[in-house]
């Protein structure tokens, strides 16, 4: 007999749908299906039993991503014993049951239900897109269908006009057979419930909104309807143009932390599409409108191809060859070392760039330029992450599986809007908000996740911004003084003398919520519920984002978040926990990487003797014992003009980092500033050297998602300039005079698991077989740790931190009145390089400034209208969105595209412990204006000039010498 | 160096020690400010930050003026 324990996953292939989704349950039942014995968790569907068994029963409105739905009746069985034909979709199994899947009256039936499927619909396979993937085709001929005796003149839909609306994929209702795929998995899988059926019988229809353009409706573009349908209805223009892939390769999305594992489906080196695939860890086949369809920047017009160098910023480039471009930076950064000293010299490595990749750019400044003064993005994004969660709970990043949120009962969201940020993790959430979770909100936009359909009870605390550590404090105040602690946790799993200490600040009457009402604007009796919800209604999980971290307390409120976990004893176990959600796609990566000034891999850090000794006896050095500068310090020194020379690695920091004028000019004195990216960003316009870099597409490597999982990233095509990233830094390297020799980047992560503890058991080959890996992985966990803490704290005892709020010295004044706070929107992706160069930006062409109604009101302003925006640092003009999703006083914009000067207004106040930026806080003033600001002038014609110098680059005789470097 | 760089640093000690003032004895807080110091800073911060409190220290805070007088001066290595 065959046993089978159903969510055992080596079993399952991916690659195979089995038609209803698992039965997660310890009891078995045995049954016989076709004379075969086999015992499967109670609750399967006779269908999935069948389909186990390698016994596949025509079905087209099944699939195992959704609820069974017994609409087609293709799946009819026999079962002995049963009156008529059961579907067996909707039949679950049961204990000595016998099926028959197949006999005459079976074959029948099935045929007769075709017949009239195929009797409107229309008969143009052979140029049907879907010709070679069409399940209609398939069960035509499963069932063997022969003849239409209705003929094809009837009444039909044949003629109904195709709704092209949708850059990515086309609707052809013509094709439809109205099983309800789409419509259910827009509710089920994406949670999202845009289409509908409409009307009744024949005249039962597909239909988006309410009877709309795809375009118009709320339709997402996740794509979860277009891979659901059996038809080709619903279809990629991309295969409408290209025709079917013939082969796919496993890779991992390069756009959020989320970290989406994708079948690229290509046609020789061409990428037709991107399916998510089933058996990613991270999405389960689930996916977003920028990683499933918007990868065409991979192929755009503007790629750099070619290596270029010029003496200063105002001369045209000059495209050279591998060989001299290396050289070139290698003696410029040399000769800067000699000229103005060994720490004049830093970089900074990539969160878009794989783990090998990150690893190689901090060696290379570690051990070739000689000093630590290398940081990466995370520095403006989730640094105070990396601090917070280190001293409290002795690791820094997330505790939990994104699966975790299935068993959570309370999910609190603290400055983070996941279903635009990290949209497939959204879908997650929203899941469990329908089965009945409860939600709380804490932040000062009413975000979309407390409007998901058919969800639970939902709080929503819209404090001020920069006050989320009097938040936190309010919350745990309640938690304490009502005794809604989990006493036995913290005296387990919590070092007592800090416990004691906190307690004692926390139970001040200051940090009640009646006290901090008046900070943060949040009635306190709100607060006390969400507080008792948060310590009482089951599993408690926090999941936060960048409007924690990027505060000037944003260090302070992660060591805040992780002590109400301890306090409530919410760690250590499926369903709880605190996690961060990262934004890049591999910014848990490059931290994990050692790409902080003060921290080699693995978060070890440079003052510890024993550490750089390990290090040093494998990279052959010595590693300085002093921290270097971060990003932040690196700008000032540079302006102050000991900071001379930086080779920056696929991040774009002119438009990404805060008031960007101070940027420009640190940049503008840079004598030596090498970028490698696939564009000519921002940053590139400051650039002597420009290095092509290579898409996620182009190479092979690791990325760490946001819940520390480790995915591959597998090449599918080669890049464009003959070069990885990995190789181009290795070239740098060679030429600087430090050797690297590695052939794989498998030989690079064999090194990074040899020095750091928690990648101890991670190599390709166990990647290979386990298909990811959640680090910590090492003799103790061999292979992977999906939920951090759950015996003990990697410092033994868990940390409570006293977190005294400290207001932000940003304050609102007369001549500033209003707070400015920046974002992200689902269709585009950080600084927009990818995304703009994609269809996406039809959904989001240009930045808007989203204002209050009454402060609209107030100002005059109208919707469309043009807006300058000043804070202390600078000004900048965006049109206007009155929105009822801010709370008066708020103001919010994205930064997404380089010209509207976001980042021209974000000062330079930050984080306390760790210089992240306070983007979520500026205090502007906003009135209506008739031309855009100086500063954007100004950057139009510098963009110009550079666009311009680059266009009229001197190609001299291009020698292909990529062999070289390999 | 540059006024701004200057400036800029002792804005950052003076939000630290306005960030971990309340730990412990007042001791213990410069303690923890200087530790802070001497694990995120890097060498040449700190040889400023010590430096303007050698020489001047007047817009430092009282906490950050004990923390810095903890600080050693880093050393050049490598």
């Amino acid at each position: 007999m065959l046993q089978y324990f159903d969510p055992g996953k080596p079993a399952l292939n991916p690659d195979l749908d089995y038609g209803t989704p698992p039965a997660i349950s310890e009891a078995t039942v045995s049954l016989s299906i076709d004379g075969y014995d086999i015992e499967v968790p109670e609750g399967t569907s006779v269908l999935r039993a069948a389909s186990i068994l390698g016994i596949q029963i025509p079905k087209l409105c099944a699939s195992d991503n959704l609820d069974a739905f017994g609409s087609c009746r293709l799946c009819a069985v026999e079962i002995e014993g049963r009156r008529g034909y059961p579907a067996s979709c909707t039949t679950p199994v049961a204990e000595g049951m016998s099926v028959t899947t197949q006999n005459g009256k079976l074959a029948k039936l099935r045929r007769n239900i075709m017949e009239l499927y195929i009797s409107d619909h229309p008969l143009d396979c052979l140029t049907c897109p879907a010709n070679g993937d069409c399940e209609l085709q398939d069960m035509a001929g499963a069932v063997g269908l022969r003849e239409v005796r209705y003929g094809f003149e009837g009444e039909n839909h044949l003629a109904a006009e195709t709704d092209d609306s949708n850059p990515y994929f086309s609707f052809d209702p013509s094709k439809c057979i109205v099983c309800s795929r789409c419509v259910r998995a827009c509710e089920e899988v994406q949670g999202t419930f845009a289409l509908t059926i409409e009307g009744r019988g024949f005249d039962s229809k597909v239909s988006a909104g309410q009877s709309e353009p795809f375009m118009d409706s709320e339709c997402v573009s996740c794509g979860a309807c277009v891979q659901s349908c059996p038809t080709s209805t619903l279809m990629e223009k991309s295969v409408i143009d290209a025709g079917q892939p013939e082969h796919s390769v496993v890779t991992t999305c390069a756009y959020c932390g989320v970290g989406c594992s994708f079948k690229a489906e290509m046609k020789g080196d061409q990428l037709v599409r991107m399916v998510p695939y089933k058996g990613g860890d991270a999405n389960h086949g689930h996916s977003c409108v920028k990683g499933r369809f918007a990868f065409g920047y991979a192929t755009h017009k503007d790629r750099i191809r070619e290596p270029m160098i010029r003496g200063s910023i105002s001369e045209p480039w000059r495209a050279v060859s591998w060989d001299e471009a290396i050289s070139f930076a290698a003696s410029r950064l040399k000769a800067t070392q000699a000229r103005y000293g060994r720490e004049s010299i830093g970089g900074i490595t990539s969160s878009r760039c794989t783990n090998e990749e990150t690893y190689l750019v901090q060696k290379l400044i570690r051990a070739a330029f000689g000093n630590n003064n290398t940081d990466t993005c995370a520095r403006v994004c989730h640094s105070p992450t990396g601090y917070g969660l280190k001293t409290t709970l002795g690791e820094s990043a997330g505790t939990q599986t994104f699966d975790s949120v299935m068993e959570a009962d309370t999910i609190m969201v603290i400055g983070a809007n996941p279903t635009d940020a990290h949209p497939v993790f959204g879908s997650q959430v929203r899941r469990r908000l329908r089965q009945g979770a409860k939600l709380i909100v804490i932040d000062p936009r009413r975000i979309d996740l407390l409007k998901t359909p058919h969800g639970g009870e939902a709080i929503h605390l819209p404090l001020r911004p920069g006050t989320n550590v009097a938040m936190v404090n309010a919350l745990a105040y309640v938690i304490v003084t009502e005794g809604l602690e989990d006493r036995a946790f913290i005296e387990a799993r919590c070092d007592q003398s800090q416990y004691a200490a906190w307690r004692e600040f926390i139970q001040q009457e200051r940090n009640s919520p009646e006290a901090m009402e008046a900070v943060t604007g949040v009635p306190a009796d709100l607060v006390r519920q969400a507080a008792r919800a948060y310590a009482t209604n089951g599993n408690g999980a926090i999941y936060y984002g960048l409007g924690v971290t990027e505060h000037s307390q944003g260090s302070t409120m992660v060591m805040g978040i992780a002590n109400l976990a301890m306090a409530t004893g919410n760690l250590g176990r499926e369903g709880v926990g605190v996690n961060p959600l990262r934004g890049q796609n591999n910014v848990q990566g490059s931290c994990d990487m050692g790409s902080f000034p003060h921290e080699l891999p693995g978060y070890q850090h440079v003052g510890d003797p024993d550490v750089r000794a390990r290090f040093g006896k494998v990279w052959g050095v010595a590693i300085d014992e002093e921290p270097g500068l971060r990003i932040p310090n690196m700008f000032d020194a540079a302006i102050a003009g000991t900071f001379k020379g930086l080779y920056v690695q696929g991040e774009d920091i002119a438009q990404s980092d805060p008031n960007t004028q101070h940027v420009e000019a640190a940049l503008t004195s840079l004598d030596c500033l090498v970028v490698q990216d696939i564009f000519l960003n921002e940053t590139a316009k400051y650039a002597h050297v420009l290095l092509p870099g290579s898409t996620f597409l182009e190479k092979d490597g690791t990325f760490t998602n946001a819940e520390r999982r480790i995915n591959r990233v597998r090449k599918v095509m080669a890049p464009v300039a003959g070069l990885a990233d990995w190789e181009v830094t290795m070239a740098l390297s060679n030429a600087l005079g430090y050797p690297m020799h590695y052939r794989h980047p498998s030989e690079i992560m064999d090194e990074i698991a040899q020095l750091t503890p928690t990648f101890t058991g991670v190599s390709y080959d166990k990647l290979e077989r386990l298909g990811s890996i959640q680090w910590p992985c090492n003799d103790e966990h061999p292979e992977g740790s999906p939920t951090m803490h759950e015996v003990d704290f990697p410092i033994g005892r868990g940390r409570f931190a006293v977190t005294e709020y400290v207001a932000t010295e940003e304050r609102t004044t007369r001549k500033f009145p209003l707070v400015l706070t920046t974002g992200r929107i689902l269709s585009q992706y950080n600084v927009g390089a990818q995304t703009r160069r994609t269809e996406n930006e039809r959904w989001h062409e240009e930045d808007l400034l989203e204002i209050h109604p009454s402060d609209a009101e107030l100002r005059g302003i109208r919707d469309g209208d043009w807006l300058g925006i000043s804070s202390r640092v600078g000004r900048t003009v965006l049109r206007a969105k009155v929105s009822e999703r801010m709370l008066p006083g708020v103001v919010y914009t994205t930064f997404h595209h380089p010209g509207s000067g976001a980042n021209v207004i974000t000062t330079d106040s930050s984080d306390w412990a760790t210089n992240c930026p306070e983007y979520k806080v500026t205090a502007v003033q906003v009135e209506k204006v008739s031309q855009p600001s100086q500063w954007q002038r100004h950057f139009e014609d510098f963009d110009e000039r550079q666009q311009q110098l680059l266009e009229t680059a001197i190609h001299g005789e291009k020698t292909d010498d990529v062999g070289v470097f390999k | 160096m540059s006024n701004d760089q200057l400036h800029h640093l002792i804005v950052m000690v003076n939000q630290i020690s306005s960030n971990l003032h309340h730990t412990g004895t007042d001791d213990e807080a410069a303690e923890a400010v200087a530790g802070h110091l001497k694990k995120f800073w890097a060498r040449s911060m700190k040889q400023m930050i010590i430096e303007y409190a050698d020489q001047d220290g007047s817009e430092l805070s009282p906490l950050s003026r004990e923390a810095v007088a903890k600080l050693q001066k880093p050393v050049e290595t490598v």
